[in-house]
């Protein structure tokens, strides 16, 4: 038998344009506002979307390490609010700067633990699983705030985490660097993330070749909830302040950045530089409109767009993937 | 066949659901190097027997020898760790993952990293140890990091086999490998067939084309109503004696 392509491998430049074809248009909309935008390519600005970038791309990546075991985490903003809200508590009650960051990791692991728990042993849908953690979240953020932010001249030591800078940059930007380092070293190079990415794949497969399914389900919602903690650890630390419902503007955000991720570097499948790049461009999108003085709604009419958009793009590349509940 | 003891064998085996018995009093022996069809009409029981030995399902009654030990497969995994590999009419791929990924994947090769505390995947030994897989079934695709989705059926077939190899499994069971294929993509998995008889692995194949059975089996065993009702060697049997065979019930 002679040496065979693979039956049907795309040419050559139609596969660069699926790969890196959003990547380029999103490189475009930032080279545009950096023309024409006043004061968006003023150093300040820059480092502002950087940092914004920072919050959306962590919660970002958890959403995309649970679409890659095939669910859906529409708690992700309401677990940070509520992991933001416990850390400010412990901060107020005068706790050190340490305890509130283990109380806002454990509120994410835990929420996250549940989530899975849910979906694996109960089989309750991820999309309605996580809609209802999202609402005890909700609801238990307010209980613990009253409906009143947490505010107040908070320690150095917590502030810090997100407002100092090490070798001279932003600690967002080193915590961005870390995680998505961390998520990226995870899917491509360890043997979970391949079973990981099996499970998200093809699951009765997956359980055939021997692995572990369920808890790899249950590990891609812990790290949702998790980096949804760290991102509160951040929020929090950057605001010196806590509120319910303050991560609720980045939940539609980081949906439209994993889903616009998937349409390059690797067509159809949650992934990190994906994800990364796309949170960039679409903070860059929404502070760009505001300086080029669109009013505050487009905003909200642009990313409802991207999110359609992307998804109707690479609806090829999805069929059997993501969207199962 | 010269050898003396079968590679495995069922004894009196039956499965039954509820007050269905789909499976009553079967005895089978097969050798190392056999590839042995089963055959018989829809109902016969071939999914069940199937279902037993790939242990997907437990059987009610008798017991199933392998290598001259007795068996107790609880799960397809079960079967698995003993050498028995069952290649599902839907393959059980993922279809966009390489062929690499879907070769090793459960098993996957590390190597390494930061002394013994870490481990990473070893993707170049694993490319290079796939394409070796499917050159034994003497198919060689250009790129190993090709989506499993843009195969042909044959290619998929050979990814499905190669995977079984990686198991280091000796018994292959094929349930209706060439359904749904072309002409020319199935002259290509009875030629995987030959090529598994050739490196004496033992196949079991179930299927409803009686010319590709007469192609590659050595031996069919007729299953009716539950029972086998013949089992011979093929021996230059056509496809019409085979198929008078089957509607007859080994008459």
């Amino acid at each position: 038998m002679s040496r065979q392509p693979a039956a049907g491998s795309p040419p050559r430049i139609a596969a660069i344009l699926q790969r890196y074809g959003t990547a380029l248009a999103g490189a475009g909309v930032i080279t545009f506002f950096l023309v024409m935008a006043p004061n968006f390519s003023s150093p300040g600005n820059l480092l502002n979307i950087v940092k914004e970038t920072s919050f959306l791309a962590i919660l970002a990546l958890g959403f995309a390490l649970a679409l890659t075991v095939s669910e859906l985490d529409l708690s992700i903003a309401d677990i940070a609010s509520l992991a933001a809200v416990t850390a400010g508590w412990c901060i107020q009650a005068g706790q050190s700067p340490g305890i509130a960051v283990a109380a806002a990791l454990a509120i994410g692991t835990a929420l996250g633990a549940a989530n899975g728990f849910g979906v694996t042993v109960l089989k309750v849908p991820s999309l309605i699983m996580t809609l209802g953690t999202a609402a005890i979240a909700k609801g238990i953020s307010f209980y613990i705030t009253q409906g009143v932010a947490f505010v107040g001249r908070w320690p150095e030591g917590f502030t810090g985490i997100a407002r100092g800078a090490t070798f001279g940059v932003s600690n967002l930007i080193w915590s961005l660097v870390l995680v998505g380092i961390f998520c990226l070293f995870l899917m491509k190079s360890t043997q979970t993330g391949a079973h990981m990415t099996a499970t998200g794949e093809a699951e009765e497969a997956a359980r055939l070749a021997g692995i572990a399914t369920k808890s790899m389900k249950r590990l891609g919602m812990i790290l949702a909830g998790v980096l949804a903690g760290i991102t509160a650890i951040l929020l929090a630390a950057n605001l010196s302040s806590a509120a319910p419902n303050m991560a609720g503007d980045f939940f539609l955000y980081a949906i439209a950045a994993v889903l616009l991720g998937m349409t390059m570097f690797e067509p159809g499948h949650p992934n990190v530089p994906g994800t990364v790049l796309s949170a960039l461009v679409l903070k860059s999108l929404g502070n760009g409109l505001v300086l080029l003085g669109a009013p505050y709604y487009a905003q909200d009419i642009v990313l409802g767009a991207v999110i359609i958009g992307s998804v109707a793009l690479s609806a090829g590349f999805m069929q059997n993937a993501a969207f199962k509940v | 066949m010269t050898e003396v003891s079968p590679l495995f064998s069922l004894r009196d085996v039956s499965k039954r659901y509820g007050a269905v018995e789909a499976l009553t009093g079967v005895d089978l022996d097969v050798y190392s190097g056999d590839v042995i069809a089963i055959c018989g009409d829809n109902g016969a029981g071939k999914s069940t027997l199937i279902k037993v030995l790939s242990g997907a399902e437990i059987a009610s009654g008798g017991e199933i020898m392998l290598a001259g030990r007795r068996m107790h497969f609880r799960s397809p995994q079960d079967a698995l760790a003993q050498g028995v590999a069952t290649i599902y009419q839907d393959l059980a791929l993922a279809p966009r993952l390489s062929i690499t990924a879907n070769i090793f994947m459960g098993a996957e090769l590390t190597r390494p990293l930061l002394g013994r505390f870490l481990r990473v995947l070893d993707k170049a030994r694993m490319a290079k140890q796939a394409e070796a897989y499917l050159k034994r079934l003497a198919v060689s695709i250009d790129d190993m990091s090709t989506p499993v989705e843009r195969l042909s059926g044959g290619q998929r077939q050979a990814v499905a086999i190669s995977r079984a190899l990686r198991w280091n499994a000796n018994v292959i069971i094929m349930d209706e490998p060439t359904a749904a294929l072309g002409v020319r993509e199935t002259a290509m998995v009875l030629d995987l067939i030959r090529r598994l008889r050739e490196t004496r692995h033992t196949v079991v194949l179930i299927s409803h084309n009686m010319a590709d059975v007469v192609a590659v089996a050595t031996r069919v065993a007729i299953l009716k109503s539950g029972r086998k009702v013949f089992d011979t060697p093929i021996d230059g049997m056509s496809a019409g004696r085979l198929a008078g065979l089957i509607m007859s019930g080994g008459q």
